[in-house]
């Protein structure tokens, strides 16, 4: 059942997969790989990975809530990286936003009437952005958030045994 | 299933959707999607006897899956947003005729944000190229509003709004409440009579139906035309249903929709599932009064009866078990064998415009504050069911919070897991020219989930997802094989990746040859 010549060009896969590879030549092309001190393999680590979510968010656009949370997570970091000033303006509009959303879904800290606070709000530290949902919108987005997360593993997991080969 | 096996049939299968008829399995089997894919369980939710439903019958299961990927992957297409455009089309179109009110666009944003929830939306997109029908309707609908009443006018327009109920994404609100629906006032000078048939269509936005409620409280004549049309429009409403409870619906609706054991049941249903009928609604509204004049009358009240009758069962019997995610499917079936020849009074529901329109079950509190809980509840066991299907192992596992511990460890082990291969990443050597990353994309997106790790380790994630253990430093001191060796490697990688492999693999000797190949061919240009 495998179907090479059907490749669908739009796919959140192949929307990952060229991001992703882009920025993950960009990075090597930064620093050769020479060098193998743990601080600069774990930079290029925090890099990579960063990257990788970077690109998994941007492939989903802001079609869903866990992407545009993460979107602004890693553009608040990256520009607390490059101007303090900057990083603290944009952290404050957004954290103004998130609670005010968060003040709007005050439902979040209730019970929801299922009973699932504690678990759900563990959810909620693991999926982007979950604070400001209710357990059903949450539920959702963690579902897709599964399904993006799975398809970013498979693909790294290719490139990464194409790699060490 | 691979995501590229996926797009084959996808691709495959859009053409022929268009011009055929599916069969939708059982209602009850739906939930049951082994792990494959939401579109799967919301196609295999569409009724059989809708000729337009999407069916995956276990044939063409990867079909379903294929749609599901395809929705996936294709966010947002005019074609994903399937569904949501088609709410969108559709209120257009409604709105020329009739207005459509401020629950369109909150049911509009709601199932937007949830494009992938159900198959269906697959299913619509699917159906997108083959219906001509949002459009279509509604201008039908405006042009045939002047037109005189004709039962064979009547039928056509069943026929279109079984075309279409496909389609339309369901903002639907499932129960659509015959009586009181002279109540509901809105200014839709189209729709006339049976909303019941044309409940069928997909296109439901709740202004919409309030308007169809009136109508159809002023034409129940018209309902009973809906009982020859029953049958084709069956699967739109169940198919609308499950649109509708995938989005916002309580379950029960769903499952009244799948039932349809009777005529008078699949009318009741229909009648019950109303919600934002179109212009299709109207024409048949139109048509059927007259043909309508000679049913009798006491077959309109069994209906309504029969409709409240099996939302206040499936009410009882969901709330009992809303918590239960494999009781679902027998309180559809419960749903469905309860419809015929009950008799029981309706808890009546004051009209919220613009909102879900619920109805509080038999013996259940109408207070609103229940009533909204009711339904939230039934749409957050909902999509813990497909959860459930989603991550692996969860399907033996029974109780909310034990599923969510699972959901969470299974999130936990994948950010665990993309840690650790970015962690690889950064750590292995790119021996190799950076022009074979165009290679490289092309494979990984058209192969599908296989060989996982190398040799050094292999944290087998098809064998659920055993959590990586930070011992991550010690693993980038993994030998890296060098490329002179790379054939063997390969072949040593491969194989026991194989042997560890559960269940994902089908033809891993295609995949190890295609990767022999490409870094023979790497080597080469080397």
């Amino acid at each position: 059942m495998n179907n090479p010549h059907h490749l669908n060009p739009t796919s959140l896969k192949s929307r990952f997969t060229t991001r992703f590879l882009r920025a993950l030549t960009k990075i090597r092309a930064q620093k050769p790989i020479s060098s193998s001190s743990p601080t600069e393999i774990f930079r290029r680590y925090r890099r990579i990975k960063a990257a990788a979510d970077k690109s998994m968010a941007y492939s989903v656009r802001s079609r869903r809530i866990w992407s545009r949370a993460m979107l602004w997570k890693l553009r608040s970091r990256s520009y607390r990286r490059q101007d303090p000033c900057s990083g603290r303006r944009s952290g404050k509009t957004n954290q103004a936003i998130m609670k005010k959303s968060s003040n709007e879904n005050t439902t979040t800290r209730r019970e929801d009437g299922v009973g699932f606070v504690e678990e759900a709000d563990e959810l909620r530290q693991l999926v982007p952005g979950g604070e400001t949902m209710n357990l059903c919108n949450l539920l959702d987005e963690t579902a897709h958030y599964i399904k993006c997360l799975t398809t970013q593993v498979q693909v790294m997991k290719k490139i990464a045994d194409f790699y060490s080969f | 299933m691979d995501i590229g096996e996926k797009d084959k049939y996808e691709l495959g299968k859009r053409d022929e959707h268009n011009n055929i008829n599916y069969q939708a399995p059982v209602l009850s089997s739906d939930w049951q999607f082994g792990g494959a894919n939401l579109t799967s369980a919301g196609m295999s939710l569409v009724p059989t006897t809708n000729p337009l439903a999407i069916g995956s019958s276990c044939a063409s299961a990867s079909l379903v899956d294929s749609f599901g990927s395809s929705l996936w992957e294709h966010p947002s297409n005019s074609q994903n947003m399937g569904f949501c455009d088609f709410s969108v089309q559709n209120g257009a179109n409604s709105s020329n005729a009739m207005e459509v009110g401020k629950g369109l666009p909150n049911s509009l944003r709601s199932s937007i944000d949830r494009p992938f929830d159900m198959g269906w939306n697959a299913a619509s997109a699917m159906l997108k190229g083959g219906i001509f029908l949002p459009n279509t309707t509604g201008i039908l609908a405006q042009s045939l509003s002047q037109l005189p009443a004709d039962s064979a006018f009547i039928e056509r327009a069943a026929r279109f709004s079984s075309f279409n109920g496909g389609n339309f994404s369901d903002m639907v609100n499932p129960f659509g409440v015959p009586e009181p629906m002279g109540l509901y006032a809105r200014g839709v000078g189209l729709m006339q009579g049976p909303d019941d048939i044309f409940a069928v269509n997909g296109m439901k936005s709740v202004s919409v139906m309030e308007s169809q409620k009136s109508k159809l409280d002023a034409t129940e004549a018209t309902r009973d035309a809906g009982l020859r049309v029953e049958n084709r429009a069956k699967a739109s409403p169940l198919e609308n249903e499950r649109k509708s409870e995938s989005l916002m619906q309580p379950n029960e609706e769903a499952k009244q929709g799948t039932g349809g054991s009777g005529n008078e049941s699949d009318e009741a249903e229909i009648s019950s599932r109303d919600g934002g009928q179109d212009e299709p609604s109207a024409l048949d509204g139109t048509g059927g009064e007259p043909s309508a004049k000679g049913l009798s009358s006491k077959k309109r009240k069994k209906s309504i009866q029969d409709a409240e009758i099996d939302r206040a069962k499936g009410g009882q019997t969901s709330t009992k078990t809303a918590k239960d995610s494999p009781e679902n499917q027998q309180k559809q079936s419960m749903m469905i064998n309860k419809t015929t020849g009950k008799q029981g009074s309706p808890a009546s529901h004051p009209p919220k415009e613009e909102y879900i329109h619920v109805r509080a079950r038999r013996g259940q509190a109408t207070n609103s504050h229940s009533l909204a809980e009711r339904v939230r509840r039934e749409k957050i066991s909902e999509r813990m069911k497909f959860l459930q299907d989603l991550v692996p192992g969860c399907s033996k596992v029974t109780g909310k919070a034990v599923m969510l511990d699972e959901i969470i460890n299974y999130v936990q082990s994948l950010q665990r897991q993309v840690e650790f291969l970015s962690m690889k990443l950064a750590t292995v050597n790119p021996r190799l020219d950076f022009s074979i990353e165009a290679l490289l994309a092309k494979d990984i997106i058209q192969s599908r989930a296989g060989p996982s790790s190398t040799l050094g380790f292999s944290p087998d994630l098809s064998m659920g997802y055993p959590p990586l253990h930070p011992s991550q430093p010690g693993l980038v001191q993994a030998p890296l094989p060098v490329i002179g060796n790379s054939s063997d490697v390969i072949h040593k990688a491969l194989s026991s990746q194989l042997t560890s492999m559960t269940g994902g693999l089908k033809e891993p000797n295609q995949h190890s040859n295609a990767w022999e190949d490409e870094l023979h061919n790497v080597v080469q240009m080397n």
